[in-house]
């Protein structure tokens, strides 16, 4: 394996040292481009209360090419699928080398607390959240119980 | 030189009058006796070019746009590209307000830049890469935003693996501004990388230009120019492939593009449903209403009268013996389970598969024709080695093969088009026209078939009612005719 670039060392020390509330995220003892992270749902969110563990991986070619990341932990969203897979523009086409392991996982935050049903990934959840929002939230905060919390 | 005039030394291909070719009669080749754009609807003036005929053809664009701007050949290109190649447009626009022609076409930002912070020495932190370096290894477009050169080589370097030329831009986060070819090609120093990058900005040049279109031909290099994006009929010169100048798929007249593309998006994906529906449905032989076969036992019960039957034949269950599949009312009546139309959920299949039917049918046809062609060739050169006749005397033969193909194309074409018309007069005249074609199309291929024993005159008296019926059809119905004026058409020559 080569090197680890300056820019990764750089962000997982800060990463470690000042902290996103709310975040962690921890590399593998074994890949530095391993994170173990673990997102708090947000408060007055569906997912309150729930530790929501996911995995993020850097490629080779970061940060010129986006981080991957995916829920671990089973969640009843919109714009999550069923593999966990994040339907999130920066991950994508919206991408730019400036952006930060930090930055994707503050927007994988807001996306918690903000739901997109109009670009959903999850189709059938996202019908729900747009004809019955009672219904979908009560569901949301069911999967959060059974699968987010004392774990 | 205007890009949008043709240069005088490229001369147009000659389309050869080959039998070879089925779609290409000798009326392609008569134009100095009558002006063919007035007589012919299929009539289209094009040409095929090498990628290096293409190359300094669009390096003419650059050049010009260049001087009348004066700017680098690199942002020509991106104005080009962003704005069809339409040289007099963008001269036009960029006279009015060259401001605001910059920011839509991405080579500057919308909002000046910043005050550059960069001081000459002073040691500065690349947002990318997080080095601290000298100031004069840094490199920024025109909206300003900072990076060290090597951030710059390795954003490009992914970006072109991943196929992407014109559309790379800045590294900066929602920032638009796209990298001009000469800012890239300065940051790359592998030549295998530059050569990618030029091959690809090369296929958008081509994809961004009206008048050019890609052969789709199986690995054929030619582009084929033409004056108007228009739903023509274009022939490779190279690889022989036939082909819709406008949307670059197999020619599809009279139907037009958009309704041919909905027509075969609806043919990739009914045809699950349609031969699920034909292999597992049926209808009750008792109360007609639709049944779904969907587990392996022909005992069936009507979910709506109760009625048991026999899904091989349709008969009486009770009359069947533990031998049903031998039920011999399935061999004497086959289509029985066709013959109902009550189930209303079946009308708009039936409907579909009646033009499906007749076009998959004609595609056929014109596969067992191209055959039969090659047999024609065999016999004629045994004929012709059996000294009855000369190859002169046969080539009437072979020209009728020929047409014989090109109308059936043409009538394979009339369906997706009738599919969607709505019901009304048009559509009886449409339909009226196509049934003549398709009865001549019939005459010819039983004579052609009997060739040795039609009489010549009679053979062709034939060919030339199949194709008026063909030509007087495409008149008619075909898009743009005779809209499109023939004065345009005459600066070509
Ligand atoms: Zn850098
Ligand atoms: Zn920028
Ligand atoms: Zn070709
Ligand atoms: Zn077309
Ligand atoms: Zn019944
Ligand atoms: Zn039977």
């Amino acid at each position: 394996m080569t090197a680890l670039p300056r820019r990764i060392i750089k962000e997982t020390q800060r990463l470690m040292q000042e902290p996103v509330p709310g975040i962690s995220a921890v590399p593998d003892d074994s890949n530095a481009r391993y994170f173990h992270v673990i997102v708090t749902g947000p408060e007055d969110s569906p997912f309150e209360g729930g530790l929501f563990k996911l995995e993020l991986f850097l490629p080779e070619d970061y940060p010129m090419s986006a981080p991957k990341v995916r829920f671990i932990t089973k969640i009843y969203h919109p714009n999550i699928d069923r593999l966990g897979r994040i339907c999130l523009d920066i991950l994508k086409d919206k991408w730019s080398p400036a952006l930060q392991i930090r930055t994707v996982l503050l927007s994988i935050q807001a996306l918690l607390s903000a739901p997109n049903p109009d670009d959903p990934l999850a189709n059938d959840v996202a019908e729900l959240w747009k004809v019955n929002e009672a219904e979908a939230i009560r569901n949301a905060k069911e999967w959060t119980r059974r699968y987010a919390m004392d774990n | 030189m205007s890009g949008e005039e043709y240069d005088s030394d490229m001369d147009y291909s000659e389309e050869d009058c080959g039998y070879a070719d089925y779609y290409n009669t000798e009326e392609d080749c008569d134009i100095d006796q009558i002006d063919p754009s007035k007589t012919d609807p299929e009539y289209f003036v094009f040409d095929c070019l090498s990628v290096e005929e293409v190359e300094r053809l669009l390096n003419e664009s650059v050049e010009s746009l260049s001087n009348s701007l004066q700017i680098t050949p690199s942002l020509a290109k991106v104005l080009l590209h962003a704005h069809n190649w339409l040289i007099s447009e963008i001269v036009s626009k960029y006279r009015s307000d060259s401001s605001h022609l910059l920011v839509i076409s991405k080579i500057k930002p919308p909002h000046p830049p910043e005050p550059s912070i960069l001081q000459l020495g002073r040691l500065q932190s690349c947002p990318v890469c997080l080095a601290s370096q000298s100031s004069d290894k840094f490199k920024s477009l025109a909206c300003g935003h900072p990076f060290c050169k090597e951030c710059w080589s390795m954003h490009f370097e992914v970006q072109i693996t991943q196929g992407v030329s014109t559309g790379i831009g800045c590294m900066a986060q929602e920032c638009e501004v796209l990298a001009p070819e000469d800012f890239v090609l300065n940051s790359l120093s592998r030549p295998a990388l530059r050569d990618k990058y030029q091959q690809f900005a090369f296929r958008d040049y081509v994809r961004s230009h009206p008048h050019l279109r890609f052969c789709p031909g199986p690995n054929c290099q030619v582009v084929v120019r033409a004056k108007e994006p228009q739903a023509k009929r274009v022939i490779c010169n190279v690889c022989r492939a036939i082909f819709c100048f406008r949307c670059g798929t197999d020619y599809h007249a009279p139907t037009d593009c958009s309704t041919i593309k909905k027509w075969l998006t609806k043919c990739a994906d009914d045809s699950e449903t349609a031969n699920y529906i034909s292999a597992h449905t049926k209808d009750c032989p008792r109360c007609h209403i639709c049944i779904e076969k969907n587990g392996g036992c022909n005992h069936m019960q009507c979910y709506n009268c109760k009625h048991d039957f026999c899904w091989m034949c349709l008969g009486d269950w009770k009359s069947h013996g533990s031998e049903y599949y031998e039920c011999s009312r399935y061999k004497e009546n086959p289509n029985i389970a066709h013959e109902s139309v009550h189930a209303q959920a079946r009308e708009a299949l039936k409907k579909y598969l009646h033009y499906y039917e007749r076009w998959e049918n004609h595609s056929k046809s014109l596969k067992l024709e191209e055959q039969t062609l090659l047999k024609i060739k065999t016999r004629i050169n045994k004929k012709v080695m059996d000294s009855s006749g000369t190859w002169i005397d046969w080539q009437y033969l072979l020209d009728a093969t020929s047409l014989l193909a090109k109308c059936r194309y043409t009538l394979q074409y009339t369906y997706p088009y009738a599919y969607y018309m709505e019901a009304g007069p048009r559509k009886e005249l449409f339909e009226y026209q196509q049934a003549q074609l398709e009865a001549e199309i019939e005459n010819l291929s039983w004579k052609i078939e009997r060739a040795e024993t039609t009489d010549r005159g009679d053979l062709e008296n034939q060919m030339d009612i199949a194709e008026k019926r063909r030509a007087t059809l495409l008149k008619d119905f075909l898009e743009n005719w005779p809209i499109l004026s023939s004065s345009k058409r005459k600066t070509f020559f």
